[in-house]
């Protein structure tokens, strides 16, 4: 699943993920009727509007083959929090299922293929966000990994790591001065470590930190996890 | 407290605009430092600390479904043990009976230890409209009583202040010319407060818990201050949320271990009593009566409700500490007594039928999930909010709804493959998806501090498509 | 109908439709015991170690305690009738009972404790053995005479003591707050100097 983030905005992320995916022999499909997890409607608090989405979802990835999503928080929609919008619905099993074929893609690579040490080099300086739906799952521990075993890969521990960026989908815009502060806060942790790249497990961070320190005429280099270790394949020559 | 809300945009949002420098230095630095301690305190002491959490959180949550065994057994133990149990139903029957305890033995003078039951029933206020004379003991609590303000935190009533604030409030109220070296204003405290325990009769607590099996009342502090309500006075009354009961003795050595790292990142609070029964015969100081007046106020309908698990708290803070939306925004941003990610679920909870006065609380987070990480009772904290969210909207509680965009014409797009993908291909999407990704109104907000990447609206599926024609 | 009747009812009703109650976890107090607090020699020993990170002093006999004490301006104190006759030579007015008209003029506080937690770093004091609480709490000083064997490892253990006393309290160093910036004061209402005295 590309997600509506990257449907939209940040293909490359998308792309990276296929290509990778495909590296390490898998075969891809990308069922063209996706749309989006649902999950504004459910964090907003219209739970009928976002069944609506998750069903349609269901529908589109039929089957039994795993879901592989870019972003720790789309994954966590399927996997916990449609469980909640479905609670009471008589279709909770279809939904369940779904939830259990769903990973976020570094937790697959690391926990799903057994893939424990990447090839290739990052000769830069790493500060990693763990994007807060991470939490519950292997998949920040599986990006450090991977990431850290990148030759000449550092990467930087920074003050109150565990914090958000202040993203949190509508809260950023139902709440405009506290997640511009959190967004703020987080960058100068960040920036006094002083890396060469921030990377994170999902766009919807990034997009809010890159967002924010562009607009601040100093825009830090953002990354996703996947498309570092893409651009490491291609470095070794062994993706074109 | 101020309970004023602005008429546009999220209160909780606008008063963390509006809160000074100051303020949001003492809060956010300290609750830093708490939840660092705290940290690495459990990762020091446990190989797993997440697995003591869980059993914590299980024991809680057995309790409370087993709620109709143990309250009825905690009565029993309790009046076994020479306690007379109360009950009310609600914050006026609760500060009545009080009231009236206080007023057959003619107490005029109370001394009180820090009590969050208390603070939800006002009893102070109470209290002082009836004569009684009664004096928060906890050093923090006894500064905000000064000040007549409010506590902005479950376990540091006065996080929010620093020494000079607090050496100016000591200065006005003829504790001693302004000196703001913490030291000084402690012992300016200690002998202040020394002749009030001396001369009370009565000392009111809360408590920590109730163990039903043996009816002990444990009381967790550092400063002494329950200990003196304790010694002195001969009248003890402690007010208890019916939530607050555990199962057995055995059980103490998680919630205190638990208890006190969240709380304050030690490993044990300088004092922890357990108190079963008024003093031992022989023993000249301490309660010749006790009470206990077990509180409703909104509980026993949680318990009915699909949020029970909030009444797993144990008060501890940590969620408050580590919440990023608390550090910001400071705990009187949520015009409740309860304030942070719990406060954001009580809060509302405990309001029954002025649920709708306060459903903007379960908004202000985003989602990060740290409160539910940090909790030593693994409350879903989250999931809670997200249902009370489901719950303001179904509701159509005005302030559920403020400042949230709607999302029926997003779903709608977003369970029809065909318009979602014209809608892509068109760049008409931008007039449907949900506004932080669109640059609209309600997003000029977003986009006055955010620039917005560049739409690239089906070029993955343009990729996509040629890669399989490949 | 009372008040009473009225909140269990409610509760029941609460819980009526709840099929499946979560039941209580099968657990073993020995997981929540810090392990690295309970390390490194006898419960003495160990017990030694955590009073004194909470910033507890421990004597082992009556000439190291004559010594801690002679660092502090102490004139009256008030102890346990049965300790009057150990404690000459101190240069220290003892009283035998705590006189509530001068509570303020007791430097020193001695009584009994009732056993101590290693773990925690904790002295037990219940009621039917302190003297007068007020002994142990009002004066700037409080020393806790405490038997060796009455000792125990870890709180788990201590908890199977607390037996059938109203009053059972676990004081863990001087009394403290952090209230004022976070800054840590010892001696708030409780004494700021707590002394554990060992003997057989």
């Amino acid at each position: 699943m590309a997600t509506c983030l990257c449907d939209a905005f940040f293909d490359d992320v998308a792309r990276a993920t296929v290509e990778v995916l495909e590296y390490l022999g898998c075969e891809v499909e990308f069922p063209e009727g996706q749309t989006c997890c649902g999950q504004p409607a459910f964090n907003s608090g219209d739970w009928p509007a976002a069944r609506k989405v998750l069903r349609h979802l269901v529908d589109t990835f039929k089957g039994g083959e795993p879901i592989i999503v870019p972003s720790g928080s789309c994954a966590a929609m399927l996997y916990h929090g449609s469980l909640l919008a479905f609670e009471h619905e008589t279709d909770l099993p279809e939904v369940e299922k779904v939830g259990q074929r769903t990973w976020e893609v570094l937790d697959f690579i690391v926990s799903g293929l057994g893939v424990k040490q990447w090839e290739g080099a990052c000769e830069k300086k790493m500060a990693f966000h763990s994007s807060c739906h991470l939490r519950g799952s292997n998949s920040a521990e599986a990006a450090r990994l991977l990431l850290g075993s990148l030759r000449g890969a550092e990467i930087l521990p920074f003050k109150e790591q565990e914090q958000c960026c202040g993203f949190g989908g509508t809260f950023s815009v139902s709440f405009p001065a506290i997640s511009a502060d959190m967004g703020l806060l987080k960058l100068q942790n960040i920036r006094e470590v002083k890396p060469d790249l921030l990377v994170a497990a999902d766009m919807s961070c990034l997009m809010h930190l890159r967002g924010l320190s562009e607009k601040q005429g100093n825009p830090v280099p953002v990354r996703h996890a996947i498309q570092v270790l893409r651009d490491a394949l291609v470095a070794e020559g062994k993706l074109r | 407290m101020n309970t004023e809300i602005p008429s546009h945009g999220q209160p909780i949002d606008r008063f963390a605009a509006a809160i000074s420098g100051e303020v949001y230095e003492s809060v956010h630095s300290s609750s830093a430092i708490k939840s660092d301690k705290r940290q690495a305190l459990l990762a020091g002491d446990y190989p797993n600390p997440k697995h003591l959490r869980e059993i914590a959180g299980q024991i809680k949550q057995h309790t409370l479904e087993s709620l109709d065994k143990y309250l009825p057994q905690a009565v029993e133990s309790l009046e076994r043990n020479g306690v007379r149990v109360h009950f009310a139903a609600n914050g006026e029957e609760a500060r009545q009976i009080i009231g009236s305890l206080l007023a057959a033995r003619g107490a005029k003078k109370v001394v009180k230890s820090k009590s969050m039951a208390t603070e939800e029933i006002h009893l102070n206020d109470y209290l002082a409209a009836n004569g009684v004379d009664c004096i928060e003991t906890d050093l923090g609590e006894f500064i905000v009583q000064i000040d007549g303000d409010h506590p902005s935190h479950i376990v540091t009533p006065i996080i929010h202040k620093n020494r000079r604030q607090i050496a100016k409030s000591f200065e006005k109220h003829g504790l001693g010319a302004y000196n703001d070296d913490p030291e000084t204003i402690t012992r300016r405290a200690r002998k202040f407060m020394r002749d009030k325990y001396m001369s009370a009769d009565a000392g009111i607590t809360g408590a920590n818990f109730v163990v039903a099996e043996t009816g002990r009342l444990v009381l967790v502090t550092n400063e002494g201050n329950s200990r003196f309500s304790l010694a002195a006075p001969k009248l003890h009354i402690a007010l208890v949320g019916i939530e607050k009961l555990v199962p057995s003795d055995r059980d103490l050595s998680v919630f205190l271990n638990l208890l006190v790292r969240s709380a304050t990142g030690q490993q044990f609070t300088a004092y922890t009593e357990f108190i079963s029964g008024p003093h031992a015969s022989g023993q000249p100081s301490g309660p010749e009566e006790m009470h206990v007046v077990f509180l409703d106020n909104g509980r026993s309908d949680i318990l009915a409700g699909d949020c029970r698990e909030i009444l797993r708290c144990i008060r501890c803070g940590a969620c408050l500490n580590i919440c990023p939306v608390y550090r910001q925004a400071s705990g009187h941003a949520y015009r409740s007594v309860y304030p942070g990610p719990i406060g954001a679920v009580l809060s509302p909870l405990l309001a029954g039928e002025k649920f709708p006065s306060l459903a903007d609380l379960p908004k202000a987070s985003s989602l990060c999930g740290a409160c539910n990480d940090a909790c030593p009772v693994n409350i879903p904290i989250p999931d809670l909010l997200l249902r009370l969210r489901d719950k303001g909207k179904r509701e159509h509680a005005p302030l559920a709804s403020r400042g949230v965009p709607p999302m029926g014409g997003f779903a709608g797009l977003a369970s029809q493959p065909a318009l979602w993908k014209g809608a892509l291909l068109a760049g008409h999407v931008m007039n449907y998806f949900p506004v932080e990704w669109v640059p609209v109104p309600p997003l000029s907000k977003w986009t006055a501090q955010r620039t917005l990447p560049e739409f690239r609206g089906g070029e993955f599926r343009k990729w996509w498509k040629q890669r399989r024609q490949r | 109908m009372s008040s009473k009747q009225q909140i269990l009812n409610k509760v029941r009703q609460a819980l009526s439709d709840k099929q499946n109650r979560a039941p209580y976890p099968v657990y073993d107090t020995a997981e929540y015991v810090a392990k690295p607090r309970v390390e490194g020699g006898s419960a003495e020993q160990v017990f030694r170690r955590n009073f004194a990170a909470v910033h507890g002093i421990v004597v082992g006999d009556f000439e190291e305690l004559k010594a801690v004490l002679a660092k502090q301006p102490l004139k009256k104190g008030c102890c346990d009738p049965a300790l009057t006759a150990k404690l000459q030579g101190l240069h220290i007015e003892w009283e035998s009972e705590f006189n509530r008209n001068k509570f303020d003029e007791y430097d020193i506080g001695v009584t009994f404790a009732s056993g101590a937690v290693a773990e925690t770093g904790s002295l037990m004091l219940k009621d039917r053995a302190t003297a007068d609480r007020l002994s142990a709490l009002a004066p700037w000083v409080h020393v806790a005479v405490l038997k060796r064997s009455e000792i125990y490892l870890t709180l788990p253990e201590a908890l199977q003591r607390l037996g059938d006393d109203p009053n059972v309290i676990l004081v863990t160093g001087p009394s403290k707050t952090a209230d004022v910036e976070g800054i840590l004061i010892e001696g708030v209402h409780g004494p700021g100097v707590q002394i554990a005295w060992l003997v057989d």
